[in-house]
């Protein structure tokens, strides 16, 4: 799908991309669980950034708390550990103060819509050039399991241990509604695509959102006997969560009952920093 | 090197416009908030002022956005401030302990209302002195600055903001409704010969670079994004190099050092003022719009040849411990005088004794009056 | 200290009896005079008590807020509670006649006057908050009618200026007839 010429091998790799120059060495070993999404979905983004050509000077990764959270300090960027569910807010901040920079959000499905849900609501509405990737594993995992926002019908976790009995959020399409420029759910077993997708993210001028399914195979995937990681991320490919998102499943041919993926929304809508910043000049205020 | 925002000459100035304008003075150029009364003037002025200086307002959703607009604006170099009241500080507190533990610069006002909760909106009171102390969870220093006057609010805000540009911390301007919504009579171009200061950025080699290694004065430099250092910044227990750590010498290491550096640096920080207490039989300690009652009923009382004086203190936390000690040397009785159930009293029992100590409280969203303080004294001598 | 003057404007949101008392204030600061103002009222915008205080002298006050005052002006009942308990005694309290049914009793003056009514009949009620500027002015020689004159056509709106310096004149001459 890129139009950017670059050698590639059969996967669509580009072959001198090496995700550790990209990274911290001196971290690893890294502290995900194995088979967990969460890897596939960093080196899906440190591509994305290598592609553009992006200064890791003059990029920002600003991450609130769970799993997800952790994902930045593993980063070799400014990177900020911010608190549970702000990581929106405080990227508001960053970015307003310093449009220069990249600025993009890794959060997750409870940081990003539960106890941040809001802050996702208002930076969808404000649209400032901030890239916000919700890594959705369905559950709690670094607090050992609880029920999250996203969290599938039936599903067992440590706070349903009878089976969820609540309703999913469809995270795309609240973005959407709140005014998000740019929407769009990709797979972390679609390596490619959910790079190309963040990279066409980053690209966009204005808020994008972006759900990106993971999976949980330690805390979520044991207790719902899901099968190993490598079942787990192929299931991604067949029927992935499809009664949890009733009224959002399309029947495409070769995927029945599949979770729409791909960009679900885009507009060109004014940059808000950049509205700020005219108004104020317009108005003769400025200097 | 500011922007100055106002003629030379005396104007009639409400506290909260005076708290504004001193941050812009100061060299703020982000501003994030939320509406809430007897705040928002703040923030409605700032507003107006920060496009004139090419800074930034921002109305953000909530309380919580607002704290953590700020600390980002900051991570990326800003000089910045919100402002709120009681209930919308207890908002904020988590993301204050942010600030703290990550060491980044910002000024949060906080205009004191009748509480707990909603409480009593329009009116003033004084009984977040300890939550202003200990709002957020945990072992933290914080600085806490309590203005009197209109006058005052512009001083102590420039000062917080350079409090919080040498000391890489969180400081809190803490301020009744009463001073807030107080209209005085001010000389704003002479109020203006003020220092500022800006927070030390880091130099050297980025290769290796420790973020939180201090200087001397136990102040580490702070990086932001562009400059080439690529630092990690956590609220997690962190090491010199800026990485999560649970290493309980490295832990102790960190929390000694915040503590640490307000210590080494306390001739910046305290700030108080005494008034006939050399003397002083009997001590009146008040901040605030009741200092101003206690000033009164200590003029009052010397007429009436009692000897009395008064403990300011205008640095709230850390609390100037020598200097309270100092001004009551001599004192047999020594009162507290605050619109709350009796907060700051506690400190002053702690330092001075509770055989000696006693409080003055009201808080029933009214003043503590010249009158009330007088007939204490009266009563006492 | 010996100097002070104690004013308080007080009746309902809406009367616009803070910007009297930012008008006021201009006017003895322009005479080289320390203000201090504060205000009372409540959450609500319109209708509720509303009140201003001002502390006025040559030098800073002490106490900033109203203890002993020198001139009240009540323009509504509402605004009646606690009034007679901070007059200074031998003050003077000028009320509203018609909406002030009830005024304050003590050891004080207590002028009804139809200030509202007379709004009405110069064409605006909402200059009532000017006309009694002019009367509190004339009554007490509070600060100079050039200043006053100079705060009123400096901070009204232009397009009704005209009509507020005619409402600072009749305030003066309901307080020359008085006096």
């Amino acid at each position: 799908m890129s139009q950017t010429k670059i050698k590639c091998d059969a996967t669509g790799e580009d072959l001198a991309f090496n995700p550790m120059e990209y990274l911290r060495e001196g971290l690893f070993p890294h502290f995900l669980c194995p088979g967990c999404g969460h890897g596939i979905a960093l080196r899906a983004m440190v591509w994305a950034v290598h592609e553009l050509g992006i200064d890791k000077n003059k990029l920002a990764i600003v991450c609130g708390i769970g799993c997800s959270g952790r994902l930045g300090a593993y980063v070799d960027a400014n990177t900020f550990h911010t608190t549970h569910g702000r990581p929106l807010a405080y990227a508001t901040g960053l970015k307003l103060a310093r449009p220069d920079l990249h600025v993009i959000v890794i959060t997750g499905d409870g940081d990003c819509l539960a106890i941040g849900g809001n802050h996702l609501i208002h930076a969808s509405r404000r649209n400032l050039d901030i890239t916000c990737l919700m890594l959705n594993n369905e559950v709690y995992g670094m607090t050992g399991g609880q029920v999250s926002p996203t969290t599938s019908a039936d599903r067992y976790t440590t706070t349903t241990p009878l089976g969820n009995t609540e309703a999913v959020f469809d995270a795309c399409k609240l973005a959407e509604a709140a005014g998000a420029s740019f929407v769009g759910r990709e797979l972390t077993i679609q390596t490619p695509s959910l790079k190309n997708m963040i990279r066409d993210a980053i690209k966009h001028k204005g808020f994008s959102f972006v759900e990106i399914m993971s999976d949980c195979t330690e805390v979520f995937g044991r207790k719902n006997d899901l099968g190993n990681s490598a079942e787990m991320i192929l299931t991604q490919k067949s029927t992935m969560r499809p009664d949890s998102y009733g009224g959002n499943i399309v029947d495409e041919p070769f995927r029945p009952n599949f979770l729409p993926t791909g960009v679900l929304a885009q507009t060109d809508r004014a940059e808000y920093g950049e509205t700020y910043r005219a108004a104020h000049r317009a108005k003769g205020s400025a200097k | 090197m500011s922007n100055q925002t106002s003629t030379n000459k005396r104007e009639n100035l409400q506290g909260n416009h005076a708290c504004a304008l001193a941050a812009v003075a100061a060299g703020c150029r982000f501003y994030a908030g939320y509406p809430i009364t007897p705040s928002s003037e703040i923030a409605e002025r700032m507003s107006l002022e920060l496009p004139k200086v090419d800074g930034v307002f921002v109305q953000m959703e909530d309380e919580i956005a607002s704290m953590g607009a700020i600390l980002g604006a900051s991570m990326g170099g800003a000089k910045v401030m919100t402002a709120t009241s009681g209930p919308g500080f207890s908002l904020k507190q988590e993301n204050i302990g942010y600030g703290v533990m990550t060491e980044v610069p910002c000024v949060v006002v906080n205009v004191m209302r009748g509480g707990p909760s909603t409480g009593m909106p329009t009116r003033p009171a004084q009984g977040d002195i300890m939550q202003a102390r200990w709002g957020t969870h945990g072992d933290h220093p914080i600085i806490v600055l309590t203005p009197a006057s209109v006058n005052e609010i512009y001083q102590q805000t420039i000062r917080a903001f350079n409090l919080a540009e040498r000391l890489s911390t969180p400081v809190v301007v803490l301020y009744d409704e009463t001073i807030g919504h107080l209209v005085e009579t001010v000389d704003v171009a002479g109020a203006q010969e003020i220092e500022l200061h800006e927070r030390k950025w880091a130099a050297g080699e980025a290769d290796d670079y420790l973020p939180y290694q201090p200087d001397d004065d136990m102040v580490p430099p702070m990086t932001r994004p562009g400059d080439g250092y690529r630092t990690h910044t956590t609220g997690l227990t962190h090491g010199e190099d800026g990485f999560p750590t649970q290493d309980p010498d490295t832990a102790n290491r960190v929390l000694s050092r915040l503590y640490g550096k307000l210590e080494h640096n306390k001739d910046i920080v305290e700030c108080f003022e005494a008034m006939d207490t050399e003397d002083a039989d009997i001590l009146i300690v008040a901040y605030g719009i009741t200092s101003h009652a206690a000033r009164s009923a200590v003029h009052d009382a010397r007429d009436k040849g009692i000897k009395v004086g008064l403990f300011r203190p205008i640095t709230m936390w850390p609390f100037p411990e020598q200097a309270l000690l100092a001004a009551a040397s001599k004192a047999r009785h020594i009162v507290v005088a605050e619109m709350n159930a009796g907060q700051l009293v506690l400190e002053i029992e702690r330092l001075a004794g509770r055989d000696r100590v006693q409080g003055l409280n009201r808080y029933d969203g009214e003043h503590i009056t010249p009158a009330d303080i007088l007939s204490t004294i009266e009563g006492i001598a | 200290m010996s100097d002070e003057i104690e004013i308080r404007l007080s009746g309902s949101g809406g009367q616009g009896l803070q910007l009297s008392a930012k008008i006021l204030s201009r006017a003895f600061t322009d005479e080289g005079k320390n203000v201090a103002q504060s205000q009372s009222y409540e959450p609500t915008s319109r209708g509720g008590m509303s009140r201003s205080d001002l502390v006025i002298g040559s030098d800073i006050p002490d106490y900033p807020l109203a203890s002993a005052v020198d001139y009240m002006l009540i323009l509504d009942q509402i605004a009646i509670k606690g009034a007679a308990e901070v007059m200074r005694p031998g003050g003077t309290v000028i009320t509203d006649v018609k909406l002030t049914p009830e005024p304050p009793r003590g050891d004080f003056k207590v002028l009804a006057l139809p200030i509202t009514e007379t709004a009405i009949k110069l064409g605006n009620v909402r200059i009532a908050n000017v006309i009694a500027l002019g009367v509190l002015a004339g009554l007490g020689e509070l600060c100079s009618r050039e200043s006053l004159e100079s705060a009123v056509g400096s901070m009204t709106p232009p397009k009704f200026r005209d009509l507020n310096m005619k409402a600072l004149r009749t305030g003066y001459d309901m307080a020359a007839a008085r006096l």
